[in-house]
């Protein structure tokens, strides 16, 4: 989807100040310091997303999925892949797991890490823009990337398209690069984009 | 020292608040939903609750609720990861007189504490 210049520069803007505050919250969570890449913000329509995700995620995906409802509606998505799940966990809880895959309090700790880290991007977007969003309940997963995007488009009656943020960040030497997505029907990103534009404008005076 | 209530559907969001509130001296208890809850508050009557908002089963709002109707003078802090200022207008009108954001800054959450204790 084509954004037109002053949204493109707009929404970086905004990301970039969510993004400050996901980092910082992850510093409090895990202790440590946290150097945060420039992140990079794709608008796509929903059946371009395997193929631009598929470049990073090979295997299955672990997500923390929330869905968001109010003036501007979709889904939010944290994805990690394997690799970048393990070493998060490692870093955030006591006893480091090294396994394959998640046991109980891994997919705990990653799942609370992911509702603090999609609150604390997508309640900068609330207060910065005015507009309320509430949250449902964060769900883990750990699926293939297909079934997963699958899952979040049935049932979807308009045409989807996805903010996708990429950052990688590292923790204690340690790299972990993840995506947020937050999945939009046209209705909520046309919202969306107007009140960023609003916001863009409030800030020049 | 305060009996206090943690209200989190996340085992470790109810760790982390129980260390914090443990090492100054309080006595935690725990629910992990919204009905235990309502049903520790009846039982215990803790000095204060920290009571995160989305949970599995009755939200976190309607338990600020049911516990404001059972005790009007129930000292409810909200403790979530929401940090948009209109959740925070939301649960202020709701009667909850604290709020406080995850991940938790230590020195900020007993700050909430005393600054409660102080006004019983």
């Amino acid at each position: 989807m084509l954004l037109r210049e002053k949204q493109r520069d707009a929404l970086a803007e905004l990301i970039n100040i969510a993004f400050a505050r996901t980092a910082a919250s992850l510093s409090e969570l895990s202790g440590h310091r946290v150097l945060l890449d420039a992140p990079g913000a794709d608008v796509l329509a929903i059946d371009e997303l395997p193929a631009f995700l598929g470049n990073f995620i090979k295997e299955d995906v672990v997500s923390v999925h929330q869905i968001f409802s109010g003036p501007v509606a979709g889904d939010a998505l944290l994805m990690l892949n394997y690799e970048g799940a393990v070493t998060l966990t490692d870093l955030l809880c006591e006893y480091p797991a090294h396994a394959r895959k998640p046991d109980a309090s891994a997919r705990e700790a990653l799942t609370e890490v992911g509702n603090i880290l999609l609150n604390a991007c997508l309640g900068v977007f609330g207060n910065l823009l005015h507009v309320h969003v509430s949250f449902s309940m964060p769900r883990l997963h750990l699926e293939s990337l297909d079934r997963l995007l699958r899952s979040i488009t049935v049932g979807a009656e308009e045409l989807r398209y996805a903010v996708v943020v990429s950052t990688s960040f590292s923790i204690k030497e340690s790299s972990v690069t993840g995506y947020l997505a937050i999945v939009l029907g046209v209705s909520s990103l046309d919202r969306l984009l107007r009140a960023i534009e609003t916001w863009e404008e409030s800030q020049n005076g | 020292m305060a009996k206090i209530l943690i209200v989190d559907d996340s085992g470790m969001a109810r760790r982390i608040l129980r260390r914090i509130l443990e090492s100054a001296g309080h006595d935690v208890i725990e629910a992990e939903d919204g009905m235990v809850a309502v049903e520790r508050y009846f039982l215990d009557k803790p000095k204060i609750v920290f009571l995160d908002l989305i949970m599995k089963g009755i939200s976190g709002l309607e338990v600020l609720q049911k516990i404001r109707e059972m005790d009007e003078r129930a000292r409810v802090v909200v403790a979530t990861a929401d940090i948009q200022k209109s959740t925070r207008a939301m649960t202020e009108q709701a009667g909850a007189i604290g709020f406080v954001t995850k991940p938790y800054n230590e020195k900020d959450l007993i700050a909430a504490v005393e600054s409660v204790l102080k006004e019983q």
